[in-house]
């Protein structure tokens, strides 16, 4: 398994980790990027099973990310879970119709984000 | 600059410094700067775009900042290293995001956050908009949100 978390901000990649490590997701199953151009680096060179993925990043921003993996055929269904503090409806629907598969507003860590994600991972060795 | 215009960013910080991070905060009155270059210790600031332009700035004091940072991360900061300074930018990114929410009357584009420590830089604030400051109190030591919005005619 390997799930691939992308985020500009060191922190917010820390709170995430911290999240999937207290859920006893193995250390090794965890990669990071810090930008669009970095995650699709990862995304071309390991097999991602699910993305958490921020929108404001520099260099490739999360949505041209999330597009740009859409058009790739080995990861037109894996999940994406857009993890941002975009709050606003016509943000969320931009996200969607882009190909997230789910839309988790920023602050947010935990056992509470941990039920976003949980049911990505059911089906995932 | 209309309350319906201020109240997104006041709901937004606690939103994120009360219910998420657990500080007992108390918002003052807002009130209109009369100098927007007169800033804490470290300041992050967003640029707002699109619909209309503004400007959104946090600042607090170095003592504060490692404070909030320390528990947002959930790992002690003692000096203002380059974390502290990512982590400050993240609490603008939040409450921009979150107050986007609310601003109901135009599609806003946020930047990404930049963050500034010391004294020795200027803010170019958008020209004849006021700029607001929010006053907060709080257990990890006061801070402000500034605000400077363009109001469509």
């Amino acid at each position: 398994m390997k799930i691939l978390i992308v985020d500009d901000s060191e922190v917010m990649r820390r709170i995430h980790r911290n999240t999937l490590l207290e859920q006893r997701i193995p250390e090794d199953a965890l990669l990071e990027a810090s930008d669009g151009v970095e995650a699709m680096k990862l995304a071309i060179a390991e097999e991602i099973d699910l993305f958490l993925v921020d929108w404001n990043m520099p260099n490739l921003d999360g949505l041209s990310f999330v597009k740009k993996l859409r058009d790739m055929g080995n990861y037109a269904k894996t999940p994406i879970i857009m993890i941002t503090s975009e709050a606003a409806k016509y943000n969320v629907v931009e996200a969607i119709n882009a190909g997230v598969t789910n839309y988790v507003v920023k602050p947010i860590r935990g056992t509470i984000l941990w039920d976003k994600i949980a049911p990505y991972l059911k089906d995932v060795g | 600059m209309k309350a319906k215009y201020v109240n997104p960013f006041l709901n937004a910080t606690m939103g994120l410094f009360k219910d998420f991070l657990g500080l007992d905060v108390t918002p003052g009155k807002p009130f209109v700067v009369d100098d927007p270059q007169d800033l804490s210790d470290v300041s992050a600031l967003i640029g707002l775009a699109g619909e209309t332009t503004g400007a959104l700035v946090l600042s607090f004091s170095r003592d504060t900042a490692l404070r909030v940072v320390s528990r947002l991360s959930g790992k002690d900061y003692l000096a203002l290293g380059s974390e502290v300074l990512d982590g400050v930018g993240e609490l603008v990114n939040i409450i921009a995001g979150n107050a986007k929410k609310d601003l109901l009357d135009f599609r806003i584009v946020i930047s990404l956050p930049g963050v500034i420590t010391g004294n020795s830089y200027r803010i170019n604030w958008p020209r004849g908009v006021p700029v607001i400051s929010i006053p907060f109190a709080s257990d990890a030591g006061d801070f402000r949100v500034n605000v400077s919005l363009k109001e469509l005619a």
